[in-house]
Parts: C-alpha cells; sequence; structure tokens
C-alpha cells in the first residue's frame, strides 16, 4: 500500500466513523532528535490520526513567535535534512520492542530547503524514509507543478493551503491537487496568535468542507484549546496544533534535568493532548 | 494546474513563492497597478508630485576633478539630492498612491539603511496614511537618526529582534504583518524583490532615473556612456538605471554588490553573484546566499541597504544573460569611494552609493578613456556616524 492510500484511508476512515481528531505539529529537532522521536513515539500510543513534521527553516515568514523560536532552537541544534530523514527513518523502524510506526507523518517544509536538493530528491529522500506526504507554505499551486508530480511519482501526499482570502476557483483547484487532506488557513495571519473561530470563519470552513467532497478537511493556524478544538471540529475532520503544542513541550524539555528529558517530553505531550481531548466531538 | 503567466517571471527568476493568505493580496495588487499605470490621471498626478514635491529630474553632475584623476569621463546621476535623500521615494510615491486609489488605510514596509522607511513615512503623511515600518535593531542602531526622521514624519517604527536583526528580518515581520491584515493594508515593498508583482511594480516607478539619465546624457554629451554603474542590494536603484539603457547593447551595465570583509571563503560579505547560489526567498526565486542544506547564511556589510542575502530576479536574469555584470566593493573600498567622492568633488554620498564609486576607483585601469555613469541613489547624512566609526578604528589601529 503507498503512502497515499495509507494516509486517505486512514483520514477516510476517521471521517466516515464521524470521529474526529487532533493532529499535532512538530518541530524536528527542537529540543534535539531524540525528543522528537520521543514526541512522535508518544504520539503514535496517543493513537492521533495523524502527525506534521516540521523542517526546521531559517525564515519561516508564515510562522508567528512561538514557531520561528523553534525553528532557530532546532537549527541551532544542527538539525539538518538529513537529521529529519534520520529521525523519520529511526520512528519508522520502531524503539526495541516497538510495533513499526503507521502514523501517518506530513512533512511541512518552506520551499528552499526542498528546491537546494531539487524537487524530485527531496520529495523521494522524504518518502523513503517514511513520510506520508507534504506540506510547503510558500508554495502555492501556481508554483506547485514540480512538487506535485514530485510527490505523486514518489506515493506520498500532495497537500495545499486554503485560505479565507482563497478564490471559489483557486480553493476547487487545490482540492483537486490535494490528497489525504486539504489544510484549511483558519484566519489570516501567521501562526500562534489566539484565533477565535467566528462566524465568517465558519462559513469558510463550511464552504471548504462542501467543496472537498470526501476529502477531509484540516483547520489550523491558533488552535490552542479544547473550544478551539471543538469550534475547529464544527466542519473539519482534523484541527491542528502547532504552537501551543510546540511551546508546551518546549517548557515542559526545558525545565527538565537532562535525564529526565525525553520522560517530560513524553508526559508533556500526553497532558497536552488529553486537555485538548475534551473538545473533540463524540 | 493553473500555469503562471510569463509576466510572474524574469526568465526562470522570480514567481509568486507566497503563503496562501497572500495570494489574492497579490492577484488584487497585480490587477490594480496595471490598471492605475494606464491611467493618465494616475500618471498625471504621480508626475506631479515626482516634480513639485520629490524635485524630479534630479541633477546630471560632470565629475570633473575626479574624471581628470582617474582618465575616464565620470557623470553623476544624483539621486542623493531626491527629496528625502534617495532614490526610494520614487517608489513610495508610487506605491503609496496606488495604495490610496486600493482603498487601502494603511501601508506596512521594511527598512535596512532606514531610506525606505523614511520615503514610505513622506509617502504616506503627503496622502494621509497610517505608516508602519518594520527594522532590525542592528540597523536601528547605525541609522538612528532616519528612526528618528520616520518617528518626526508620523510613522511607528517597530523595531525587530531576531534573527540578524537586519534588512532580511525586516521583511519576514513586515510581510507577517501584511498576512494579518491584507485588507486594510499594501506592503510597500523597497526594492525590486518579493512575489510577483513587487519586482516589476518597483522597477516601473524607479525606472525614471533611467529616463532621464539617459535623455540629459545624450543631450550634454552627444553621446551615450559606455558603462553604467550602480550598487545593487535588492538592486532598485540599479534596475531603475539599466532599464532604459536595455536596448542600448553597447553599453555596458554593472551593478556593485557589498563584498563585505572580503568574498573569500569564509568572509562575510552580500555578494550574491559571487558566492550565491538559486533558491526561494522572500517570495521569489533568485540568486541567495545560502548553506548547503537551503539555510539562508548571514551576511554582513557596512551599509545597512546592501547587507540582504537574496538580489532582485531581474538581475538575477541579466546576470544569466551576460546582459550585465556584478561586481563587489568591499566595506574598505566603499569607504575609500566616500571620502574621494566628499573631498574632489563636494559630495557626501550614502555608503551604499560608494560601493558604485569604490568599485570606478578599483577598476580605473579597464575605465580608462571611457565615459562612465554611476548612479547616486542617496546621500549619506544617515551614515556619519559609522565612518566616523570606521575612521576612529583605522586610525587606531
Ligand atoms: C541610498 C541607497 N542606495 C541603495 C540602496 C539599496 O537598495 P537598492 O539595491 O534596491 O537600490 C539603499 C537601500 O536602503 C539606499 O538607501
Amino acid at each position: 500500500m503507498s503512502a497515499v492510500d495509507k494516509l486517505e484511508l486512514r483520514l477516510r476512515a476517521l471521517r466516515s466513523t464521524g470521529r474526529k481528531g487532533i493532529a499535532p505539529y512538530v518541530t524536528a529537532g527542537d529540543g534535539g532528535s531524540a525528543v522528537t522521536l520521543a514526541v512522535l513515539r508518544e504520539l503514535a500510543d496517543l493513537d492521533v490520526p495523524c502527525v506534521e513534521l516540521g523542517l526546521p527553516f531559517s525564515d519561516p515568514i508564515a510562522d508567528g513567535p512561538l514557531l520561528q523560536a523553534a525553528n532557530d532552537r532546532a537549527l541551532a541544534t544542527g538539525t539538518t535534512f538529513e537529521e529529519v530523514l534520520e529521525i523519520l527513518s529511526r520512528f519508522r523502524r520502531g524503539g526495541p520492542g516497538e510495533m513499526g510506526r503507521d502514523l501517518p507523518v506530513i512533512v511541512m517544509s518552506y520551499a528552499n530547503p526542498l528546491v537546494r536538493r531539487g524537487w524530485a530528491n527531496a520529495v523521494n529522500a522524504l518518502a523513503r524514509a517514511g513520510a506520508d506526504g507534504l506540506l510547503v507554505a510558500d508554495l502555492p499551486i501556481e508554483e506547485a507543478g514540480a512538487m506535485h508530480a514530485a510527490a505523486r511519482a514518489a506515493g506520498i501526499a500532495p497537500i495545499f493551503f486554503v485560505a479565507p482570502t482563497t478564490s471559489e476557483q483557486r480553493t476547487t483547484t487545490a482540492i483537486q491537487l490535494s490528497r489525504g487532506f486539504v489544510y484549511a488557513i483558519g484566519r489570516l495571519g501567521v501562526t500562534g496568535a489566539r484565533t477565535e473561530l467566528d462566524e465568517p470563519a465558519q462559513a469558510f470552513l463550511s464552504r471548504v468542507r462542501r467543496v472537498a467532497g470526501g476529502l477531509p478537511v484540516a483547520v489550523g493556524f491558533g488552535i490552542t484549546s479544547a473550544e478551539d478544538v471543538s469550534a475547529a471540529l464544527r466542519h473539519a475532520d482534523l484541527a491542528i496544533v502547532g504552537s501551543a503544542f510546540v511551546e508546551h513541550v518546549h517548557q515542559a524539555v526545558s525545565q527538565a534535568v537532562a535525564p529526565r528529558k525525553l520522560d517530560a517530553a513524553r508526559l508533556a505531550t500526553r497532558e497536552f493532548l488529553q486537555v485538548l481531548a475534551s473538545g473533540v466531538p463524540g | 494546474m493553473p500555469t503562471t503567466l510569463d509576466t510572474t517571471r524574469f526568465g526562470t527568476y522570480g514567481g509568486t513563492f507566497a503563503p496562501e493568505t497572500l495570494m489574492a493580496p497579490l492577484f488584487e495588487l497585480d490587477r490594480e497597478w496595471k490598471r492605475w499605470t494606464n491611467d493618465a490621471a494616475f500618471q498625471a498626478e504621480l508626475a506631479d508630485l515626482l516634480a513639485n514635491f520629490a524635485g524630479r529630474p534630479t541633477a546630471l553632475t560632470h565629475a570633473k576633478r575626479l574624471s581628470k584623476e582617474l582618465g575616464c569621463e565620470l557623470w553623476l546621476k544624483r539621486e542623493d539630492l531626491l527629496h528625502t535623500g534617495a532614490h526610494k521615494l520614487n517608489n513610495t510615491l508610487g506605491q503609496c498612491l496606488l495604495a490610496q486609489r486600493m482603498g487601502k488605510r494603511r501601508v506596512v514596509a521594511e527598512t535596512g539603511a532606514g531610506q525606505h522607511g523614511v520615503a514610505s513615512a513622506t509617502a504616506c503623511a503627503l496622502l494621509g496614511l497610517e505608516c508602519v515600518v518594520y527594522m532590525g535593531s542592528v540597523d536601528a542602531a547605525r541609522q538612528r537618526m532616519n528612526v528618528l526622521r520616520m518617528e518626526l514624519l508620523g510613522a511607528t517604527v517597530r523595531v525587530v529582534e531576531h534573527g540578524q536583526k537586519t534588512l532580511k528580518d525586516a521583511i519576514n515581520e513586515a510581510m507577517r504583518a501584511w498576512v494579518a491584515d491584507p485588507t486594510e493594508t499594501h506592503y510597500a515593498l523597497g526594492s525590486v524583490l518579493g512575489p510577483h508583482p513587487f519586482p516589476s511594480i518597483v522597477a516601473g516607478f524607479q525606472e525614471v532615473i533611467g529616463r532621464e539619465a539617459r535623455k540629459e546624457f545624450h543631450a550634454r554629451t552627444g553621446k551615450l556612456p559606455d558603462v553604467v554603474v550602480a550598487c545593487v542590494g535588492g538592486g532598485s536603484n540599479a534596475i531603475g538605471i539599466f532599464r532604459p539603457f536595455l536596448p542600448d547593447a553597447a553599453v555596458e551595465l554593472v551593478g556593485v554588490e557589498a563584498g563585505g570583509l572580503g568574498v573569500g571563503k569564509g568572509q562575510q560579505h552580500a555578494a550574491r553573484f559571487a558566492g550565491g547560489e538559486p533558491g526561494v526567498l522572500h517570495g521569489c526565486y533568485t540568486y541567495l546566499l545560502q548553506d548547503d542544506d537551503g539555510q539562508i547564511r548571514p551576511t554582513h556589510s557596512i551599509s545597512a541597504g546592501l547587507d540582504y542575502p537574496a538580489v532582485g530576479p531581474e538581475h538575477a536574469m541579466l546576470h544569466d544573460e551576460q546582459r550585465a555584470r556584478y561586481a563587489w566593493a568591499t566595506d574598505d573600498e566603499a569607504l575609500r569611494g566616500f571620502e574621494v567622492l566628499a573631498e574632489r568633488e563636494g559630495i557626501l554620498c550614502a555608503l551604499e552609493s560608494a560601493h558604485a564609486v569604490g568599485w570606478v576607483l578599483r577598476e580605473r585601469a579597464e575605465l580608462a578613456g571611457k565615459r562612465v555613469l554611476v548612479n547616486l541613489s542617496g546621500r549619506g547624512d544617515k551614515d556619519l556616524d559609522t565612518i566616523a566609526a570606521a575612521r576612529r578604528a583605522k586610525d587606531g589601529a
């Protein structure tokens, strides 16, 4: 089964059973590779529907201060593209006594680290390491020809964004080009700041839901609390939680003493997901 | 898949690598810009502001003492005489007028040297728009007079404390501010950078430099220059003077980048064509200073306005086509250019512009007997602290 099939099967199953879920975002290498690996393993144990793994970039223009800081920390610990591949493949191989992990992983990147390697090379490497999908923050559909072709050839899901400002026609195209899910940006602005999924936002999400048909819809940018999750999941299938999750884990890890950091990361992950889970309907 | 119109590219460079939220505002800007640049009343209003507010046409000065000393015929296009002291006002008057026509009430801008910030604040004050300028803290310190000027003109200056704390980081923040409020806000980008249509809009508003210079040069000498030289940060003053000369195949075009402490391996500079490779930053595909992993490399220049890791995509095309040549001048060569121009011609030029002068001094052998036109993009008042400190350091050494 290809990664796309696996991702779609899993997300469509979620949809057909009426179950909805939280999809956390993790900046790869924040706190070091071992911390990222511990967080991924905990998320797999918690059986979240999928996870976004951020490839750090020096100039993340779509991100607010919390994720910028996480990108900087990850780069400062020496997280290269190769290192992210290593994290992914180690996660896929599983730790001692663990099953091979089948948690879908969507890699989230900015264009330049991938352009640097060439789209086909970069996407193939990600697919081989075990990525199921790819999302690029500064790659609109107009510029995505090479990425889309490379993703389809490598059998991973290309995923595109739609925003409240996106026209009807481009919404349709973004949905047609996306596999796995389409990413709806819940509000104008960068990641992180508090959001309120008010009536205009709900109208936008319901429009995306209608156009998406059978394709699952994820919503993200500024989801921080159980109430946000509940509002996000009124029309969407997945609530993506980035800044708030990354910051929560970062605080826990940086306060823990060295031998306890991995346990702290796992515990913080579990706590955070438990609090947010109360926002997930039935 | 919708195909991108070729107008968004310069050869293979440029494009629209923007977050999805900005796509609709960029499409709107593209539509409105095309509409208003073809509108006679808009053009007349801009022409009136350029003439009667900004002081165009700017002078063309024959630098006679220096010409004699160098053995060439040196001419200076005097953008330093434009209101606010640099070519940046050509662009901000155009863009702020456009923002007003588009019904925006707020303008955000980034600034490095502070000249684009001052020019934005000036145009906003004139046209009754709110103005917010992002500036890295390193630049705010080295160009503090310009921070004061912006504030006196009623703008809010937001000092950016992360990353390298220079122009790159100011652009990151200005883009984030635009993403948060694209309906009410216009982003007035200050150079021929960023996603389409910015490189074309800014070049369009700066072309007036080259149109005037070409016409006046021909009227005064009966000929065209052999070589046209301009410093290249993002590349707006250079594109502005280059464009009208592009059809004149015999006219050599030279862009001078910041060579910083030297362009050798391990040395810090901002010479994208000397040490960069194509990639994507701030919305466009162009030459970048980056590492093997695609992370943006730190830059250094004594001039804040040239201290940036990417170059405008039109320059990337002119470089590959070999229609223009790109060279560099180091911090020291720029300082020397500044001093020589001050002492021989009575002009205190901006440290950015001084790179073009410094290159001419270094290449005097090659330029002997030629007609050389240098775009003096700005005046040096903003740089006096930096220059005084550099001279003290040299005396101490
Ligand atoms: C006087 C002056 N010249 C040149 C520049 C560099 O910009 P560009 O390359 O867009 O002309 C600046 C930028 O701040 C400037 O202030």
